[in-house]
């Protein structure tokens, strides 16, 4: 009946293994070379010279000393695609740091141009990290009562154990590439959440479908079976999702771009999980259950006759 | 085509919709109103802490709101906006705001209050200038005076030995204010006021270099203990209260965030947003169109149904006050284009597999929209949970994507349920297995 036809089960064990690798990829990344938070999370001030003039970055480190803003040794000043920079420095005082912002566009004497500085205040990385974490807290246990209840309490703990690997493997991408991490960056991980169950729900839907009244073959060949009829589905949905994530990444501007990478990396996680981790986690488990070891041991005997 | 009553009333009801949401959100530029990162200006969160001793109760929130919106109101920017978030902090927005340093320093910093004898001002430009700024106060228009120059007068005190003002009736039962003042206050406002109540000459209390009020004495007040009636409104008594009050604000007052964002930025970001949704738009519909042919023109249509829907409730939002479109919301807007394709694929998808197993276009339609719409509705409720989740428990300004996406799902179940499911089911009932080629479906069974 499905026209293509992929032993995704088969492979399973390569599946584990690779996202497996991924994770631990992924986790001794975070742990040696770490995650680069933003400004919003440090606190200290971002500005964007949007016109700089033709000045070096030297050029704008000694005008920063000179407008005695703190710590420019380690500031970054970052060009810009259309010639101008952004510059983030340590200065949390809001007031000084627009001061700062006139000092140098005068001492640099660059082009009149609009303000463009934020500040962000100590305590600010704090409030946004403890609220975040408590948005996920709250999300991945309302998605396990969720599924839980449509579904089965099986389903829905694996599907969450498939949706944590996606978001490990998206701040393990942070922690090589080195990315800043600003608060878009969280939020569109926290969006994965949901969003990279989407494709999960599908093959979920079609194996509680197949599941009932099952006798033809195991559960793990029915779940099988369920991806392979859905096929399609998986491919089209995902493609779709991911098509105006790279939209964004592409022609977006600076704050679009952050939801769009993490997204985009998320999105691949994801869809890569659902048949790769969730599913076979899922059948695993299943066929502990007596009804389905014993389908599991009758065709396991047919097929080594 | 033969027309089923139930799928023509959610035709109807959604070109309803579509014409109402039009009608809502067109010019766009007027309908929906911008955020601060795309129109430019300055934003600001400010964090409340507690006095020592003191506990930051409801009350001192409320207090502390309205001496901001006061010293908001004394910027003469149209459109400023103070809004409490969360347990303790003000999210403070100035549209248009350019030169941040001194409304930084104004809004953090407790208020200059001063209380200057009207006789003692000799200087004509001071006095006329008060006379402006008075006059522009008791109108309620923002207007961009300067300050009073501080060499122009001399105040006889500040706003220091206020202890309380708070909002109350005169005998009469008209709105007026009270204030309470300590010993040394008392003292001083004894001396000034025995001396104007002969002749009933006038105060002036200055906030911030802005004269604010000008009540003439009517006797002398020996206790500190003051009444100042007049023609109030009580929303002027509590802005007058809030003035005196601002002497002494009532918590510590911190600016945790500041964000200045110059216009032409933000037009930029906006345009570049704006390409992103329509390169996105497009490759979707170039998709859809290529993969599922004539379906996937269903799907293209109600692809315009979702934009048009989701700019309209924009627009009521806009005008109601409560929504205001950042480029965060701008991403959510634009990802909900992947969740409102994702809704048609699944239809047709499950049409196309039902199709192969028989049945007939007609009964291959009903039984696909169904399991479709059943599936979808899971997919999308988890995705909501965790944009729920953002909206109620994150801060900052992720909020506002995530509130986009959260209309986004919503209306894409209805442009499925209202639209896709429909039309599927109408075109299965004849066009379709006229030309299955175009619909991009097999010929259709006879199973019913």
């Amino acid at each position: 009946m499905a026209k293509t036809r992929v032993d995704f089960m088969g492979r399973k064990k390569y599946f584990f293994a690779f996202s497996g690798a991924l994770i631990v990829i992924s986790i001794v990344a975070l742990l040696v070379k770490g995650l680069t938070f933003g400004v919003d999370f440090q606190g200290g001030t971002s500005m964007t010279l949007i016109d700089a003039g033709g000045v070096t970055t030297e050029q704008v480190r000694d005008a920063l000393d000179a407008a005695g803003v703190p710590d420019t040794a380690n500031a970054t000043i970052q060009p810009t695609d259309d010639g101008g920079y952004i510059v983030r420095t340590a200065e949390s005082d809001t007031a000084r740091a627009q001061e700062a912002f006139a000092a140098i566009v005068e001492s640099l004497d660059l082009p009149e141009q609009d303000a463009n500085v934020t500040t962000i205040g100590p305590g600010w990385g704090k409030n946004v990290t403890d609220a975040s974490l408590l948005a996920l807290a709250v999300s991945i246990a309302a998605i396990l009562i969720y599924i839980s209840i449509r579904f089965e309490y099986k389903m829905s703990l694996t599907a969450v154990l498939a949706l944590l690997h996606d978001t490990v493997i998206v701040l393990g991408v942070y922690a090589i590439s080195g990315r800043e991490v600003t608060p878009n960056t969280i939020a569109a991980v926290l969006t994965i959440l949901g969003y990279s169950l989407y494709d999960t729900i599908v093959v979920f839907h079609r194996i509680r479908e197949n599941a009932a009244g099952l006798t033809k073959m195991s559960f793990m060949d029915m779940t099988n079976e369920s991806i392979n009829q859905v096929l399609m589905r998986w491919v089209n949905t995902g493609l779709i999702q991911v098509i105006p994530v790279l939209a964004l990444l592409f022609f977006g501007g600076e704050t679009l771009q952050d939801f769009a990478f993490a997204m985009a990396i998320g999105l691949l996680a994801a869809a890569y999980s659902t048949v790769g981790l969730a599913s076979p986690l899922y059948a695993i488990w299943k066929e502990r259950e007596p009804k389905f070891q014993a389908l599991k041991r009758k065709y396991e005997a047919q097929a080594s006759k | 085509m033969k027309l089923k009553p139930t799928n023509t009333l959610a035709l109807v009801a959604l070109v309803a919709l579509i014409a109402l949401s039009v009608w809502q959100f067109w010019p766009v530029e007027d309908r929906i109103t911008q955020g601060l990162d795309i129109k430019g200006g300055l934003s600001v969160t400010l964090t409340a802490e507690a006095l020592p001793g003191a506990q930051l109760s409801e009350d001192t929130m409320g207090r502390v709101e309205t001496i901001l919106v006061e010293r908001v109101n004394g910027f003469g920017v149209s459109e400023a906006t103070v809004q409490r978030q969360g347990q303790s902090a003000f999210l403070v927005q100035l549209p248009g705001v350019q030169n941040a340093q001194d409304a930084l320093r104004l809004l953090g910093e407790p208020g200059t209050l001063e209380f200057v004898d009207m006789t003692s001002v000799t200087d004509t430009a001071t006095i006329e200038l008060i006379g402006r700024q008075l006059e522009a106060e008791y109108s309620g228009e923002t207007t961009s005076l300067p300050k009073l120059d501080a060499a122009g007068y001399e105040p006889f005190m500040t706003g220091e030995v206020i202890t309380d003002a708070r909002v109350t009736t005169d005998e009469l039962g008209n709105p007026a204010v009270s204030v309470s003042m300590d010993g040394a206050g008392a003292k001083t406002w004894g001396e000034v006021t025995s001396r104007l109540a002969a002749f009933q000459g006038q105060v002036m209390i200055a906030l911030d270099g802005y004269a604010k009020s000008a009540p003439a004495v009517q006797t002398a007040i020996l206790d500190g203990d003051t009444l100042i009636t007049g023609s109030f409104s009580v929303d002027e008594a509590k802005g007058l209260a809030a003035i005196l009050q601002s002497g002494a604000m009532p918590a510590d007052i911190e600016i945790d965030e500041a964000r200045v964002v110059g216009p032409t930025l933000g037009k930029e970001s906006l345009n570049q947003g704006l390409v992103a949704g329509l390169v996105g738009v497009a490759l979707v519909a170039l998709f859809m169109v290529a993969y599922y042919r004539g379906l996937g023109l269903v799907s293209v249509i109600s692809l315009f149904a979702y934009g048009a829907l989701m700019l309209g409730s924009l627009g009521v939002l806009s005008r109601m006050n409560a929504f205001a479109l950042t480029l965060p919301g701008i991403a959510g807007l634009i990802l909900g284009i992947g969740v409102a394709a994702d809704t048609s694929i699944l239809i047709f998808e499950r049409l196309k597999e039902e199709i192969d197993t028989g049945k007939t276009h007609r009964s291959a339609a009903k039984s696909a929209v169904r399991h479709a719409i059943a599936t979808s509705i899971d997919a999308d409720v988890v995705t909501l949970v965790s944009a729920i989740a953002l909206y109620a428990f994150a801060i900052g300004p992720v909020r506002g994507f995530a509130f986009t996406l959260i209309l986004g799902i919503v209306i894409d179940l209805v442009a499925a349920l209202l639209f896709t499911g429909p039309v599927v089911r109408m075109l299965a009932e004849g066009t379709m297995s006229k030309a299955p080629a175009f619909w991009g479906v097999k010929g259709g069974g006879t199973r019913g």
